[in-house]
């Protein structure tokens, strides 16, 4: 229960509120954006570019351009935590992928990122799709599931991914691809 | 969807938004979604569908050194910046009108869409001021050109232009005959000088992707990925 109370208020109203201050160049509201939101960004983020330096620096890129374009965002889009992961999500690849680099070992494996999407503690409150998500994703073949989830959450590379399962990167491809179609196929059926 | 163009498409934006696909291949699909609205679609898709996997992971509290980095960095704004950004804001809810009814009216070119927009600019003393929202299909301003036809300038201002990596954005200004470059479109705002005595209110800007540091012919050599018309403030 204390977990709970501690937890940053960062409801969709407020980060709506202070992403329109922040479009009109408020920077104490930017400032207030970071401290909610932050700690969750950082998360995405060092998860998927594990040097900490690199990390702290795709976190600053983050919120200049949050600061630089919180204006063109939209609401009809998506959720504006959704918008901020995204954002986050996007830089830290784009700067693992640019250097090529291979990263350190593994900390997760994909059963649990999976396990946890089921967990009501570890929540934003009620977020749309996950339970379908979960169920799809469970549906899916065990090692093309790991592929999918691992690269999306901790920036796996096709490479990564190869070596992790001794198999050609086109074989990995094809995984992924498989596994994508299957999971698109189980969330929107009738597409 | 499997098989066809389509389904290789939207692979593709599920490996850029999963974050598998190699660098020149993202990079590629950065440019794409700036020119097709179908890859744009697929890439939001992506990220709806799997965004929940978002919310699992732990909170990482950043190192309190952090932010006063943010803040130093803060790029500077002018003061009148608060209301140049709720005319932004105005701007774009037009352009999303403007493109409902283009697509309405079957008037939307593939790809590529030029839009003018009325916004309330900041009138000179009887000068006559024009204004052009340099933008990609229906998305909110890349930039904002104001121009003083009287004095031959224009204040390009950044708004949301996305530099592919590696390339370098160029602006140009159309009339008439060939385009007329007006430089490398930096980070800030700045001002420019318009080719003389071609100045008019016909006028388009256009932003072309080029090598680093701008065309080496003098005219674009790569794809235009935002233009815009001028229009009389």
């Amino acid at each position: 229960m204390w977990e709970r109370m501690v937890r940053p208020v960062r409801d969709d109203a407020t980060l709506l509120r202070l992403m329109s201050a922040v479009a009109q160049g408020d920077a104490q509201s930017l400032k207030s954006l970071y401290d909610l939101t932050a700690p969750k960004l950082y998360g995405v983020i060092s998860r998927i570019q594990r040097d900490r330096a690199a990390a702290e620096d795709v976190l600053q890129d983050v919120y200049l351009r949050v600061w630089q374009s919180a204006g063109s965002y939209d609401p009809q889009s998506g959720r504006p935590l959704a918008w901020l992961c995204a954002i986050a999500r996007n830089r830290a690849i784009d700067v693992v992928r640019r250097k090529g680099e291979v990263q350190g070992p593994v900390t997760e494996d994909g059963e649990d990122w999976v396990e946890r999407l089921a967990d009501p503690h570890d929540s934003e409150g009620a977020i749309l799709g996950r339970d379908a998500l979960r169920a799809c994703l469970q549906r899916l073949d065990e090692t093309q599931r790991d592929c999918i989830v691992l690269a999306y959450c901790e920036g796996y590379s096709r490479e990564e991914l190869a070596a992790r399962y001794d198999r050609p990167v086109n074989t990995i491809k094809t995984w992924l691809h498989r596994g994508l179609a299957a999971l698109r196929g189980c969330l929107e059926p009738a597409s | 969807m499997t098989g066809g163009p389509d389904d290789e498409r939207d692979l593709r934006a599920a490996e850029y938004v999963l974050g598998t696909l190699p660098a020149a291949e993202r990079a590629a699909l950065d440019l794409e979604r700036t020119l097709d609205p179908a890859t744009e679609a697929a890439v939001r898709g992506w990220e709806r569908r799997l965004a929940p996997l978002d919310s699992v992971g732990p909170d990482v509290v950043p190192d309190a050194g952090i932010w006063p980095r943010i803040a130093a960095s803060l790029p500077g704004r002018r003061p009148t910046s608060a209301a140049n950004d709720n005319r932004v804001a105005a701007l774009a809810r037009q352009v999303r009108l403007w493109r409902g009814t283009a697509l309405a009216a079957g008037g939307l070119a593939a790809g590529l869409a030029l839009f003018v927009a009325v916004g309330a600019w900041p009138v000179g003393r009887g000068e006559p001021r024009y204004v052009a929202v340099v933008s990609r299909s229906g998305e909110s301003p890349a930039l904002i050109v104001s121009v003083d036809l009287a004095a031959g300038t224009a204040q390009v201002r950044p708004v949301a232009a996305e530099t592919p990596d590696g390339r370098s954005l160029e602006l140009w200004y159309v009339e008439g005959g060939a385009p007329k470059t007006l430089g490398v479109i930096g980070g800030s705002a700045r001002r420019v000088t318009l080719p003389k005595g071609e100045a008019n209110p016909d006028g388009l800007f256009a932003v072309s992707v080029e090598p680093p540091g701008g065309s080496p012919t003098g005219q674009p050599t790569g794809p235009v990925i935002y233009s815009g018309k001028l229009i009389r403030d």
